[in-house]
């Protein structure tokens, strides 16, 4: 979004730590180990003033402890009382003497500041209240024109969240100042010095000087030093802004800076030490109370987050648990992530709720992301990242996506529309600086202006990471239990598959034994007492045969049927001539009375396929073929090759009685017969053997008929390794 | 001397029907019945009830597979397995068409597995051909010899 910005390289090499100089309104005199002096500020009348001073302060040293200023008392130089203020830096210790005020009131500004501010402070709801309250109690405590409450941002850009402002002072409230402003130096040092005054922005600043010849001024690091004089590119700053004089107190959450309370004045003004150290104090606990605001913040969001996650998680384990059954609940994944859409992607599958991108999108972006093989993966800037995201950022700029699977490409996604928003800058941020004399000048034009934040989605907090990745864990948890059912499922059909091969077996052997039974005795009977037999009780005993001998036939044919199911497929090179050749030749022998005439092309296909199977749905079609055309004086049988894309296979053409067009979907069907059985024998399970035997290699069967013009039937198997290798060439 | 036919069968329709096809294919064996695999390993082994059988095994035993007890499998698992039973012709004879059993029975060595047809002049001449073919190439018959002792 922002182009770097070229001020903070060079004000990083700004010497604000350690400028050799401090600010007029008070004098500097820093001791040895030894307690002697080693340097002192210009504007004392000579080092004998500044060790003067300095040894008035005497036995009070001893309370310096810590590393920020303390407040040593008070002590009179040459008639004029001065509040003097130390702290130590390495072996040194650094005094700081600025003229006594003495307050106007009765009341000294830190005790009004816990009798008044502090109840207000820990009444406040919101952050936002927080920072009104403190941006009025600052302008009370100091009287500066305006003071701002104003917190960073992750990229350091500043917002204003309150502002407190006399008449004829710009309004700044909801502004943002670009993190430039404050470069990354002087931002690590509000951090370690909370306060900085500096009471008059067209100051010239006082050079320290050494008691020994070749000190070197720029050796003391004056940090913690409330008179430390500051950039020069600052104070132009400043005085571009038409502040003379400005304060600013940190607020520091945890170890990082949060933000400032920002005070500016028209005119220069100074202020006495206890209100210093009252506002110091304030920002002190505005940050304790900012700090603890939004940890219940975040606690709160992370109940929210962790209730919504666990609604999501209880209806899908309500489901059929399938991950797909997250799209179905739009509302509660959506709110979850606060995103405009979601997507749950199954491998190639995919399912969406809300605004998202196009499925090919989706799918190419799972594919990128599952490609990094994290668990859990959050972007606000997707085009910077995955360029084809250009297409579809008004939809997704933002994405946040969890994987389910280590294996497969599971991913669920939720995905954050542009954000667009309007940003009332103070200053325009890529106008930054003119570097013309090698030295940086601060922006002149403060007019307000918008840009449009492009390209990025509201970031995910980590809130919101978390929830995601607690989600993860539950669906996890979810796919895991759900295979073991699968597991489970799979175990009990196997128990289930072996049942019924007991079954099957119960009826191969116990069900054909009676019918053997029933047949058998029937004969002896016939055969012994055939000549006492009235002709009708030897009708009855024929049909009591019969009815035997078809009830073992179908309890064959069904067995049959149901081993074709069963049995693993060994695939071998058919070589379909000689199937059917060795078939003619078989149904010739069965029936010599008849005359079929087999018309068998002589370029019948080798298939990939079980030989037996095969060999059983031949001997179907053929005997089909010669059974329907019984009734004709001439019978004709063609089988012929087939071959198509999608393989390769035989045809069977008889000139029999054929069928009407509008049964073929029955005439595969177990037991479906499309003519009474007095006239053609048999069970009906042929043609359902031959389709499941075709459907078993993959291949597709078909039927084409005409009453009384004869039928087709035919079949094709799916082209096999076996047909990589043609027939032997020169061995026919 | 012709050697006996064992025959091992518990199903006695079965056991009737498979004594006439036998009578009817002429064979001059003497057919011995045994009702379960038990007493067709007794009867080979000359164990129980055939401790005091003279020497000598059958023809050829015609073992149904599903018995009682010890069923044909287990039988024929055991003559295999026994060096002066191992050479007996033995023919499953039964009413199961099921791939795992024929495919068990060639692994265990049988020498032919009959499914049983419904057809009874089929099964007639299934079985004199089976007992003919493996009483003729055991030892041609030299006399007709009707006989069937049965133990029960």
């Amino acid at each position: 979004m922002n182009a770097p910005l070229p001020d903070l390289a060079l004000c990083a090499s700004e010497p604000i730590r350690v400028p050799g100089a401090i600010q007029p309104h008070g004098r500097m005199a820093v001791l040895g180990p030894d307690g002697a002096l080693v340097a002192w500020s210009a504007n004392w009348a000579g080092a004998d003033a500044a060790r003067r001073a300095a040894g008035l302060v005497g036995a009070r040293l001893a309370a310096l402890d810590g590393e920020g200023p303390a407040a040593l008392g008070r002590v009179d130089v040459d008639g004029a009382p001065l509040d003097v203020l130390g702290h130590r830096s390495g072996a040194l210790v650094l005094l700081e003497f600025e003229p006594a005020v003495d307050e106007a009131g009765t009341q000294a500004p830190i005790y009004s500041l816990a009798r008044h501010f502090l109840p207000l402070l820990q009444r406040a709801g919101s952050v936002a209240e927080l920072a009104d309250l403190a941006a009025r109690e600052i302008k009370r405590l100091t009287g500066f024109g305006r003071t701002l409450v104003y917190r960073f941002d992750e990229e350091g850009h500043g917002e204003v969240l309150a502002e407190c402002i006399d008449p004829g002072y710009d309004s700044y409230q909801g502004h943002r100042f670009p993190g430039a402003d404050v470069p990354a130096q002087a931002r690590e040092l509000y951090r370690l010095n909370h306060i900085r005054l500096i009471p008059d922005a067209s100051y010239r600043p006082v050079p320290l000087l050494g008691v020994e010849a070749g000190w070197e001024p720029a050796s003391l690091d004056l940090s913690h030093a409330h008179l430390r004089s500051v950039s020069p590119v600052h104070l132009e700053y400043m005085r571009n802004m038409r502040t003379l004089a400005s304060m600013s107190v940190s607020i520091v959450v945890g170890d990082r800076l949060w933000g400032l309370i920002s005070c500016h004045d028209h005119a220069p003004r100074q202020l006495p030490f206890q209100t210093r150290a009252a506002c110091e104090h304030l920002g002190r606990l505005l940050s304790l109370q900012i700090g603890a605001k939004e940890d219940n913040a975040e606690v709160a969001q992370r109940l929210e987050l962790r209730r919504l996650t666990l609604q999501l998680v209880a209806q899908l384990a309500d489901s059929d648990a399938t991950l797909q059954q997250l799209a179905g609940e739009p509302g509660l994944l959506l709110h979850m992530a606060r995103a405009g859409g979601a997507a749950v992607v199954l491998n190639d599958d995919c399912w969406t709720a809300g605004e998202t991108p196009e499925r090919e999108q989706i799918a190419a972006l799972a594919h990128w992301i599952a490609g990094k093989g994290v668990e859990t993966w959050a972007c606000d800037r997707l085009v910077q990242e995955f360029p084809p995201a250009a297409a579809f950022r008004e939809r997704a700029c933002g994405v946040l996506a969890v994987s389910i699977s280590q294996v497969h490409r599971h991913l669920v996604l939720w995905f954050r529309p542009e954000l667009v928003r309007t940003i009332r800058w103070a200053g325009d941020p890529r106008k930054e600086a003119t570097v013309g004399d090698g030295r940086i000048h601060p922006r002149r034009s403060f007019a307000s202006w918008q840009q449009q934040l492009r390209g990025r989605s509201l970031p995910w907090s980590p809130a919101e990471l978390a929830a995601a990745g607690e989600l993860r864990h539950a669906l996890i948890g979810i796919v895991l239990r759900r295979a073991e059912e699968l597991a489970e499922v799979a175990t009990e059909l196997g128990r289930v598959n072996k049942e019924l091969e007991a079954f099957s077996y119960t009826v191969s052997h116990d069900l054909r034994a009676p019918m053997r039974h029933i047949a058998g005795y029937v004969d002896l009977v016939q055969d012994m007492e055939g000549k006492q037999l009235s002709e009708r009780s030897m009708r009855y005993l024929s049909h009591v045969k019969e009815a035997a001998a078809y009830a073992g036939h179908l309890v064959d044919a069904l067995l049959d049927f149901s081993r074709m199911g069963r049995s693993a497929l060994k695939r071998k090179r058919v070589d379909t001539h000689v199937l059917v050749e060795e078939l003619v030749a078989e149904l010739a022998r069965q029936e010599p009375a008849r005359a079929i005439e087999w018309q068998v092309a002589g370029d019948l296909p080798v298939l990939w396929g079980d030989p037996f199977l095969l060999q059983v749905a031949l001997r179907n079609l053929l005997g089909n073929a010669a059974k329907y055309t019984r009734t004709r004086s001439r019978a004709l049988v063609r089988v012929r090759a087939v071959r198509g894309p999608e393989g390769e296979g035989i045809e069977v053409e008889d000139n029999g009685v054929g069928f009407q067009q509008k049964y073929v979907g029955k005439l595969f069907g177990v037991f479906q017969r499309l003519h009474q059985t007095e006239d053609f024998e048999g069970t009906g399970i042929g043609l359902a053997s031959v389709r499941r035997i075709v459907e078993r290699h993959g291949g597709t069967v078909w039927a084409r008929g005409e009453p009384d013009q004869g039928a087709v039937f035919g079949f094709s198997l799916p082209a096999g390794k076996g047909d990589a290798k043609p027939r032997e060439q020169g061995e026919d | 001397m012709l050697k006996p036919i064992l025959l091992v069968e518990d199903d006695k329709r079965d056991l009737e029907l498979t004594l006439v096809a036998l009578e009817r294919s002429q064979l001059a064996n003497e057919v011995i019945v045994v009702r379960d695999g038990a007493q067709a390993l007794d009867y080979l082994l000359r164990e129980g009830d055939f401790r005091e059988r003279q020497e000598g095994n059958p023809a050829v035993v015609l073992l149904d597979l599903k018995l009682p007890k010890v069923n044909g499998l287990e039988v024929l698992q055991r003559v295999r397995a026994t060096s002066h039973l191992r050479s007996i012709p033995v023919v499953m004879l039964t009413s199961s068409q099921e791939e795992s059993d024929v495919v068990r029975s060639y692994e265990l060595g049988v020498n032919a597995y009959v499914v049983k047809p419904v057809e009874f002049r089929q099964f007639v001449t299934a079985i004199a051909d089976l007992g003919v073919f493996w009483a003729v190439v055991n030892e041609p018959p030299p006399g007709s010899q009707k006989a069937s002792r049965r133990y029960e």
